[in-house]
């Protein structure tokens, strides 16, 4: 029976014979190599039985070597129910119309969830999704990537510490921790503040403790700069400073000192200048384009004809498209296209340190914190190489340098 | 020098244990009950109707007869009878 499995994929039909002695056409059949099944005599002069699908084109030779009569009388089996289905014109179009549908429906933001925050919050994350175009019915290719809405929440949304963006199907789960503002934990027990830095102090300001150093003092990094030992214990370590204003303090309390000591440091930086400079800028002009793009042929949908742009920045988007839940082996692409300028510069000597002394403060504010103040600057060498402009610079700024320390 | 090519396959299923209907060319025929009859190696089909099948094998026919037959399958050299079968008979030529 092996020989007849799968039958119904291949189809198969029934045939009837009619003529004098029917059953010799199988066996005719039989000597072609064709397989019958389910030979039946209905009559004396007719005969059915069925046939694979495959075999009629011998079947209709060999009736034309034999005077048999043959009827197909019932056709059965896959291929005849696709050709059955696809004459109904009107069913075919249901059917691709329903794909179609569904693969639409497949591709719209459906919901939006947003879990783990209190309800202000949630409701201010979903004013700035809605912002960026993220609503229920939204359609998903004109979303960002989750890490870019990410990113984008986390900055829009200050109270938000994390937030977790997670594409599931059709919905959009956003997970947010709650930042708590915590007070920042500081050293509790009685400390020392020291210099962190070397330099020369400017301005003190001790709210807490006992200065041991003075305005226009010099002070190396490690340097005491405020005791915390107030009294008889630090008056024997530090006899000048100290004794002025604390003289009648009980002997050896220690307390957390506290202060804002600012002074003036030094720093020395390198930096080359290039004296001949290329950048790009973009001027702002772009265009955006869309394509289905399959496997490696992009086929535009919009805006097909090119924008006349000497240099052009281009940057793809690309979302697949779903069906349900699997990804189709299409892609909508969303390019856009900006018009780049190209721009040479050609700076002399003095431009060029202009710029160099402007990008080492700039450089060192970074590092520095906004709380720094740069003084000024000194240029210490200074030479021309290979094209660049070496600077050898020696900056002052002025900053805390205060450091906690505590006493054990 | 058929003959000796005859005897020759006789004495090789004696004596070698071979089985004969392979050697022999002749009809295998496996029966359920009364309801199916299967025979391999025939030689072709000679009658059939709801009642007999007759069957050529090498030397002569083998009939059976019974009611209601169906050839549940037809394959060259092997048939499967379907009904109630109520004799199978060899019926040899010479």
């Amino acid at each position: 029976m092996e020989k007849f499995q799968g039958i119904f994929f291949t189809g198969y039909v029934t045939i009837a014979v009619k003529g004098r002695l029917p059953e010799l056409f199988f066996q005719a059949c039989m000597k072609e190599g064709i397989p019958a099944w389910n030979v039946k005599k209905t009559g004396t002069d007719t005969c059915q039985g069925n046939i694979k699908l495959e075999h009629i084109s011998t079947i209709r030779k060999l009736r034309r070597q034999h005077e048999y009569r043959i009827s197909f009388i019932r056709k059965q089996g896959y291929p005849f129910l696709w050709r059955r289905f696809l004459r109904r014109k009107e069913i075919v179009a249901a059917a691709l119309l329903s794909v179609l549908l569904i693969t639409f429906l497949s591709n719209i933001v459906w919901k939006v969830d947003i879990n783990g925050v209190p309800l202000e919050i949630e409701a201010k994350v979903e004013k700035q999704l809605k912002g960026y175009g993220i609503h229920p019915g939204a359609w998903t290719f004109s979303l960002e990537p989750p890490s870019v809405i990410q990113q984008k929440l986390l900055h829009d949304v200050p109270e938000l510490l994390w937030i977790g963006v997670k594409r599931r199907g059709t919905a959009l789960e956003f997970q947010g921790v709650e930042k708590t503002i915590v007070q920042r934990q500081k050293v509790k027990g009685p400390r020392n503040l020291v210099a962190a830095k070397k330099g020369i102090i400017q301005k003190m300001y001790v709210s807490r403790g006992l200065p041991t150093k003075e305005v226009h003092d010099y002070v190396e990094a490690g340097d005491l700069l405020v005791s915390g030992e107030i009294g008889s214990l630090s008056l024997t370590e530090q006899p000048e400073d100290g004794e002025e204003k604390d003289k009648n303090q009980k002997p050896g309390k220690l307390v957390a000192a506290e202060g804002d000591i600012r002074a003036r440091t030094w720093y020395e930086t390198k930096v080359s200048v290039p004296l001949e400079a290329g950048y790009e800028t973009l001027t702002g002009n772009q265009e955006k384009k869309y394509y289905v793009r399959v496997k490696d042929f992009y086929m535009p949908v919009w805006n097909l004809d090119n924008p006349d742009y000497k240099e052009t920045q281009r940057e793809n988007h690309e979302t697949p498209i779903r069906f349900i839940k699997w990804d189709l082996p299409l892609k909508f692409v969303a390019t856009t296209l900006s018009e780049k300028e190209p721009y040479f510069k050609k700076r002399t000597r003095e431009e060029a340190v202009a710029f160099g002394i402007e990008q080492a403060r700039q450089e060192l504010q970074l590092q520095l914190g906004p709380e720094a103040e740069i003084q000024g600057e000194k240029i210490l060498h200074e030479s021309i190489e290979n094209g660049k402009v070496e600077l050898t610079l020696y900056l002052t700024a002025e900053e805390n340098i205060v450091k906690e320390v505590p006493i054990e | 020098m058929k003959k000796l090519h005859q005897r020759m396959r006789t004495w090789m299923t004696r004596y070698l244990a071979l089985p004969s209907d392979v050697l022999l060319e002749l009809p295998r025929i496996t029966m359920i009950g009364q309801i199916h009859a299967y025979i391999e190696n025939h030689k072709g089909l000679a009658v059939y109707s709801d009642t007999e099948l007759r069957l050529k094998a090498n030397k002569g026919y083998i009939q059976i007869k019974g009611s209601s037959f169906v050839l549940k399958t037809m394959l060259p050299e092997e048939i499967l009878l379907e009904g109630t079968i109520e004799e199978v008979k060899y019926i040899s030529d010479d």
